[in-house]
């Protein structure tokens, strides 16, 4: 029987594994990114600062010193001009073209004075006039008909006028976008490449591990003889594979000494026995028939039985140990029924007894034949043996999607209570039982062995009632014919 | 009928050696693999008795030796183990039988008369059984006692077409389980007596001679005068 279904990879546990592995290292390498990304801009912000406290200290200390004659728009606009070539963060291709820095000097009143920059300055002026700028300390600046906003110092000089140096954000932006970029497709190549490792890892480590599975689990159906794979790797897969494989080599070695002490137990019991029963009949021979023969026939009649009890305590034996050997076929369980309540009816009714069976269709399981038919004539006995006359007893077959269950229900004194809990245990026996108390022992032990399961109650009406549960055949591809072991 | 007897225990070599003379056949007895490989060279045997635990070699392996040499004659194997083995499933599809140990004498005759039977020409399939004053119809499954139909069951018809086929010979309660009912079990209960009891009510009427015998002890025979 295989459990090898086809799963859905994404309700794999490999899938959930890698899922979760994979979130916890993508949240945790964003954090880290996060972190780092706070840190270079602060530093970027701070190298502008400096550079632009700086710049405007310097412009404000040349606007101070140059004479406020025709030549000093053009003195102080030249320095200007000069310090904006000198950008920190400046990408090269653009170092033609200077809309990124601006120098304005309005005066006290707020008018401007003078402008080194793209365009008229207007709005530049305008937007440092709507917002109160504290002079020496840098300020984000929004101006009309930029997108990117300044970076504006300011210092006042003595004559009571304003200077402004202003320094778009925009190469500050772009260093981070790039950074950001850079790092956001670093991140998307790392998170998916550790996905697919952890989660080839991981199938691969749980594909083993369902094998083991597996084959563990069929190690019980077909015998102990399969061992789980194992691999070259010492990891802890293989180490559990190997584990289970040493616990199977001392089942099998286990099982195989408890076959050996019951078949040279069986066979130093039986020679004998075939000895006895031999001499006895060849006695019975020669005498004639009569009083003589009496003791001869019933110490033929009481080795047959102690050669029934051998055997039902030797099975009983094996199956208690998970060690009895099937050699299963295909047996219809009404059609069974058919024909042991046809042997046994006219006992039954010899005995005052009626059998009825509930009659449905084939129900089909898969079993040792010898081994059920001795089951059911075991229960079958018991009835007959224990019912008082003019009771009856009525068998049903029912089946669900998996198994078959064999109902027999009787309308006669029932279990006695004390005897119930323990009745499928050897030598257990009602208090008028003349059996040897391996009748229903033997019972539950066929049923065990073909991976069933039997139970006892006492009718509520009265009378008692024993449900055999036995495993029906799979739909599906048939079991291939098994040996024992 | 020439028969090779070969069991190492000699309590039960020598009950079989005697009881299986006194069934007609001439026994050559062996107690270990070596001798009977010797006697089966040496003699022509029709059919063989063999132990499965001999004490110099395998029971299995002796009669694959054998069939190796050329012995032809069926095998029926003794065992007194639990568990039937694989090769000897294989030789019971091969024609040869098993019988585990401890059986009673009247199986072993009979699986011995299977044995020849089989290996002999098989015969026209008679439609009719006769013994004394009972006969059954095997086509319309009919039975009459001195021209009186019998009211049988379809099964009571099985049962006693089978005893009729041993007319003269014991059938054990376990034999008829197993041919009639198909079933290899040991009742506690007298299940099979009850059969027997009520079909002797049918076939031995009032005033009739009685046919159907119970030998205590060992099974019922038909009786064949």
């Amino acid at each position: 029987m295989s459990l090898k279904t086809s799963k859905p990879v994404l309700r794999s546990a490999a899938w959930r594994i890698s899922l979760w592995a994979t979130l916890a290292f993508a949240c945790g390498t964003m954090l880290v990114f996060v972190f780092l990304h706070r840190f270079v801009a602060g530093d970027i912000q701070r190298r502008s600062d400096a550079w632009l406290s700086g710049e405007v200290e310097v412009l404000g200390d040349v606007a101070e010193r140059t004479p406020k004659d025709a030549l000093y728009g053009r003195v102080v606009g030249e320095v200007a001009e000069l310090a904006g070539k000198e950008v920190p963060n400046k990408l090269l291709a653009e170092s033609s073209s200077n809309d990124s820095v601006f120098f304005l000097q309005t005066g006290g009143d707020g008018s401007l004075k003078l402008w080194v920059g793209a365009g008229t300055g207007e709005p530049n002026r305008a937007a440092i006039l709507a917002i109160r700028m504290v002079p020496g300390q840098p300020t984000d600046l929004d101006v009309q008909g930029f997108q990117i906003p300044f970076r504006v110092a300011s210092i006042r000089i003595d004559d009571g006028s304003y200077i402004y140096l202003g320094l778009s954000e925009r190469d500050e932006l772009r260093v981070l976008r790039s950074l950001r970029l850079r790092f956001f497709l670093l991140w998307l190549l790392l998170v998916l490449l550790g996905f697919g490792i952890v989660f080839l890892t991981t199938r691969r480590m749980l594909s083993h591990i369902r094998e083991i599975s597996e084959v563990a689990s069929s190690i019980g159906h077909s015998g102990l003889n399969a061992r789980v794979p194992t691999t070259e790797r010492n990891d802890e897969v293989s180490h559990l594979a190997l584990t289970l494989n040493h616990m199977l080599d001392r089942i099998e070695s286990s099982m195989y000494q408890l076959h050996t002490i019951t078949d040279s137990l069986a066979h130093d019991l039986r020679s004998p026995l075939t000895a006895i029963r031999g001499k006895l009949e060849m006695s019975l021979s020669a005498t004639t028939q009569g009083e003589q023969a009496e003791p001869i026939v019933s110490a033929i009649e009481e080795l047959d039985r102690l050669t029934d009890y051998l055997n039902k305590s030797l099975d009983v034996a094996e199956a208690k140990a998970d060690a009895l050997r099937l050699t299963r076929s295909e047996i219809d369980l009404n059609e069974l029924l058919k024909i042991m309540i046809d042997l046994y009816e006219p006992s039954m009714s010899e005995k005052g007894l009626e059998i009825r069976l509930q009659r449905s269709g084939p129900i089909k399981i898969e079993a040792d034949a010898a081994l059920i038919h001795r089951m059911i004539a075991n229960l079958f006995d018991n009835e007959l043996k224990h019912l008082p006359a003019g009771c009856a007893v009525n068998l049903r077959v029912t089946a669900d999607d998996d198994n078959a269950s064999l109902i027999l229900e009787d309308n006669g004194p029932g279990f006695d209570a004390e005897v119930l809990p323990h009745l499928f245990e050897r030598r257990v026996k009602g208090k008028k039982s003349t059996g040897h108390g391996l009748g229903l022992a033997f019972v539950d032990a066929v049923t065990r062995a073909h991976g069933g399961t039997v139970s006892a109650s006492n009718r509520e009406k009265g009378g008692a009632c024993l449900t055999v549960t036995l495993p029906l055949i799979p739909i599906g591809p048939p079991i291939s014919a098994q040996a024992g072991v | 009928m020439r028969l090779l007897l070969v069991e190492d225990e000699i309590d039960i070599r020598s009950f079989l050696q005697t009881s299986l003379e006194e069934a007609g056949y001439q026994v050559e007895a062996a107690a270990d693999g070596k001798t009977a490989e010797q006697l089966a060279i040496e003699g022509q045997f029709d059919i063989l008795i063999v132990d499965l635990g001999l004490p110099d070699q395998d029971g299995i392996s002796l009669i694959l030796r054998l069939r190796q040499l050329g012995v032809r004659a069926p095998v029926l194997i003794l065992s007194a183990r639990r568990s039937v083995d694989d090769r000897v499933r294989g030789l019971e599809q091969g024609g040869d039988d098993y019988l585990t140990k401890p059986f009673a004498l009247a199986e072993l005759l009979a699986r011995l008369r299977n044995l020849l039977k089989r290996n002999s020409a098989p015969g026209a399939e008679a439609t009719r059984l006769r013994v004394v004053d009972l006969e059954l119809d095997l086509l319309r499954r009919e039975a009459t006692r001195a021209g009186q139909v019998l009211q049988l069951t379809p099964q009571e018809f099985v049962l006693l077409e089978y005893l009729c086929r041993n007319a003269g010979r014991v059938v054990t309660r376990s034999m008829i389980l197993d041919r009639v009912w198909g079933m290899r079990i040991q009742p506690d209960t007298n299940v099979v007596d009850v059969h027997i009891y009520r079909l002797r009510g049918k076939v031995d009427g009032q005033g009739q001679q009685p046919l159907i015998r119970t030998l205590r002890g060992v099974g019922y025979v038909l009786k064949d005068l």
